[in-house]
Formats: structure tokens, sequence, C-alpha cells
């Protein structure tokens, strides 16, 4: 495929004018994606309110990570976070936002032996010398590792949900050389796992998910366990920049509007619908703002997916 | 069958699928199952531009035969790392390739592997049974 020196400002396609008209896209894969979440999520809360189903227990543990995901997932907009703590859920335990501390903390962990719940884990499992290097709290007086912790309720939830991309595959905390021998929560589990990875989960994925869940049971998911609803198609092919890497127009550095091809984006093997969602409320996302994606959503990630820039690229 | 009519028959299939869901779509008032069928309708897509791919490469390379003919030595081949003007080649059970426009081989790269190498085995344990090969550009041969 030929560099071209046409002058990008001139190439007009539908994806742009979609783009241009954020209010009104007339692309139904744009619309109707855009409120899958949405959707799911206010069905749930509908069907809740008219005692169709039940509100379930949610446990949310943060085991080796950076706690990005329970961020990300507060900064969720229609769904909301309110909208899931106070209307879908029981939200019993996350350590970042519960009021309770130390062991009254566990306590409320501890209390969900033998009932049902759903977990959500956000961060990989150290196992390293048992686990020791991941200490979630202390319970009876005896510290409680990540290790034990994903055993004793990964195994005993209705559903296991994995979000971010280190609970899915280990991520950035498997990251060479992986000094406290870092892994997803799937290899420490002998049942199926939901996976959402994403470097953080976008809310959407997770509220989305957890809805379906509650609605009808697990989603139809992809060789690599993640929800087709959310992680069906590949970012190249719909990327607002696609028509740039049809015609051959690459960006040479940082900042040029084309297509970032050249640059190493991994759009092109990276499936999930970041273009469509966006971050930050839908206001922007990697490639709108001009760096190339990174592959945070696929295995492998970090490290199979550097460089994460390249220049000098043919 | 050869490789051309492969191809063929997997768009024509792509087609009939993509016929269907339509159907469905106009029938559909869920947004959940809307939202699958429009997927589904997006990976035929996919699919059958890769099988136009596929049949565009299979034309090009019977018309040069002298560039199928061409020979690499591992040191050859290194020298095609997509770098600095050089294209990107790469090597898969002694056949070199061209992946230098190759989407999923951005910035030279793939999945940690980097263009100028044998990838043989990677290849096997990542693709082995797909459709791949059959789409690149066939640009030699891999010597000893």
């Amino acid at each position: 495929m030929p560099r071209r020196s046409a002058n990008p400002q001139q190439i007009k396609s539908g994806w742009e004018v979609g783009r241009m008209n954020k209010v009104n896209n007339p692309c139904l894969n744009y619309s109707t994606r855009l409120k899958t979440a949405s959707v799911l999520v206010h069905k749930a809360i509908e069907a809740i309110k008219h005692k169709d189903i039940q509100k379930r227990n949610l446990i949310w543990l943060e085991l080796t990570g950076c706690s990005g995901n329970i961020i990300s997932l507060l900064n969720g907009a229609n769904p909301d976070f309110k909208s899931l703590a106070s209307q879908m859920v029981n939200f019993i335990y996350d350590n970042s936002l519960m009021a309770a501390e130390g062991e009254a903390a566990m306590e409320k962990l501890y209390s969900m032996t033998g009932r049902d719940y759903i977990l959500a884990v956000e961060g990989a499992v150290s196992t390293k010398d048992n686990g020791l290097y991941n200490i979630i709290g202390r319970w009876k007086g005896h510290p409680v590792t990540a290790y034990e912790v994903i055993k004793e309720f990964g195994e005993q939830a209705a559903y296991v949900i994995a979000v971010g991309t280190c609970a899915s595959d280990g991520g950035i905390s498997a990251a060479r050389p992986n000094p406290a021998g870092c892994i997803g929560i799937q290899d420490m589990l002998d049942r199926k796992v939901i996976k959402l990875p994403g470097c953080p989960c976008h809310p959407d994925w997770f509220m989305g998910t957890l809805a379906y869940v509650m609605l009808f049971g697990e989603p139809e998911t992809d060789n690599r366990q993640r929800p087709l609803m959310f992680y069906s198609t590949l970012i190249h092919d719909i990327c607002p920049r696609r028509p740039y890497f049809d015609q051959g127009i690459f960006a040479s550095k940082l900042g040029e509007k084309t297509c970032m091809f050249k640059l190493g984006c991994r759009g092109p093997v990276t499936r999930v619908d970041c273009p469509i969602r966006k971050w930050n409320d839908r206001v922007n996302w990697p490639i709108g703002d001009n760096t190339p994606c990174i592959g945070c959503a696929m295995f492998g990630f970090p490290d199979l997916m550097e460089p994460f820039i390249s220049y000098d690229t043919t | 069958m050869n490789d051309r009519e492969i191809f063929i028959n997997m768009i024509n299939d792509n087609l009939n699928e993509m016929n269907g869901t339509i159907d469905c779509l106009y029938i559909t008032t869920s947004i959940c199952a809307k939202n699958k069928l429009l997927n589904r309708l997006r990976r035929n897509m996919s699919n059958i531009n890769l099988m136009l791919q596929g049949l565009r490469n299979g034309e090009s390379m019977s018309s040069p035969p002298s560039i199928a003919e061409r020979l690499f030595t591992m040191q050859d081949l290194s020298r095609y790392n997509g770098r600095d003007g050089n294209p990107a080649y790469i090597a898969v059970n002694g056949v070199v390739y061209d992946v230098t426009s190759n989407a999923a081989w951005g910035g030279a790269t793939h999945f940690g592997l980097s263009a100028g190498t044998d990838v043989t085995s990677q290849f096997a344990s990542c693709h082995a049974g797909q459709p791949i090969l059959s789409k690149l550009k066939v640009v030699g041969k891999l010597v000893e």
C-alpha cells in the first residue's frame, strides 16, 4: 500500500460525517451499540421494581492491580454508578468504597460465605510464596492473601466477572519480569470466568454485563470468554480513521490526524468497541486524541503489545 | 478445489449469512438482538474484506512468477525489518511473505514479534488452521 500525499482535509467519509454529527449519528452500528449498557441496566432495574428478579449481592475484590477499574466504574454515565449501587445490587464489599474498615470490613466479606453473590474481581493474583505479596486484609488476626480469597470466594460465586486486563489475563501486574508471579483469575479457578479486559474496563462493559447476567444469565462470549456484545469487533473495522488506512495515508508522528498504523497502532488486533463508546462521559478515546491504540484490552498486554510507538516504519 | 474457488465460496457463504441477518434485523425489536445481528454483519464484512484481499493476492502472485522464486538467507531476511525504507517480511514454513501493509503488523511488529524473522513456530501455535497465509503476498523462499 503506497503512502500518498493527498491532503487529509479533502477526504470526507461516512465515518467522519457520522463522527461530526455526534448527536444524531445515523449509523445503526453506532447508535444501537451506544444504548446497549443503558438499556440492559434500565431493564434490570425495572425488573427488580416489578419483582421479576431480585437484587443480587455484589462483592468487588481489588487484588494485585492499581484500583483503576473501580475508579473507572465511578466515572460511568448513563448508566451511572449510583443506579448500580442503589437500585440494581446490594454492594456488599469493596475496600475502596465501603464505610467499614479493618476487621469490620472483612466481616462483611465473610458474611457472604455460603450465600448467593456475584463476584467482580479487579487485579491479578500474586502467586509467589503462597501469595504473600498481596494481603488484602486481616480476618480473625490472620492476614488474608489475594491468593486464598479468590480461591474461597471464586469457586462459590454465582458468577465471576474479571474486570480489567490484570484480572482477565495478568496484564500489567504480570508484565515481565513479573516478580510477584501474577496470573489472571481464570488460571486460579476451576470454573468459567467472564472476562472484561481493558485498562481500565469501561463502566458500560461492566454494568451492561452485570445487568445481562442478572436478567438472562451468562452472556454469549468469544473463545477468550469476552462478551460478544462489547468485544466482537476490531477497533480497526470501526475506526474513524479507517478511510486513511484504506487509502494508504499514514501519520509519521504523533499529532497527525491520519491513520497511525505505521506508528504501531494496535487497533487492527484489538477487539473492543472504544471508538463507539469512548471514555470520560463519551468525550474522547486514544485514537481520537492522536495516540495509537496500545491494545490494552487484548491478552498479552502490555508485553506483547510493545512497542507502544514506532518511528521510521517503512 | 483451488484457492480461488474456496475464496469465492466463502464470500458467497458470507453474503448468504448477511442476507439472513438483514431479514432478521427488519423484524427484531430487541436492542440486544439488534446489537448481536449488527456484530454479525460487521464480522461478515470483515471476512469478505479478507477474502477479497486473498483473491487479489492470488492474482498478483500468478503474474510475476520470478518474484516468488527469490531466495532469502536468514541474514537477508533480517534486513527486511520494516524500518528505514525496508519492507517488512516474515518467513513461515520456509516461505517469505510481505507484511508491510498488513494491518495486524502495525509498526512492523505483531504480538511481540518483529518483521525480518522466521515466525514459523509462533504461527503454528497461534494461527494453525486459519486461512491467513493465503492472503499474504509471497516474495520468496527461505534457504539455509
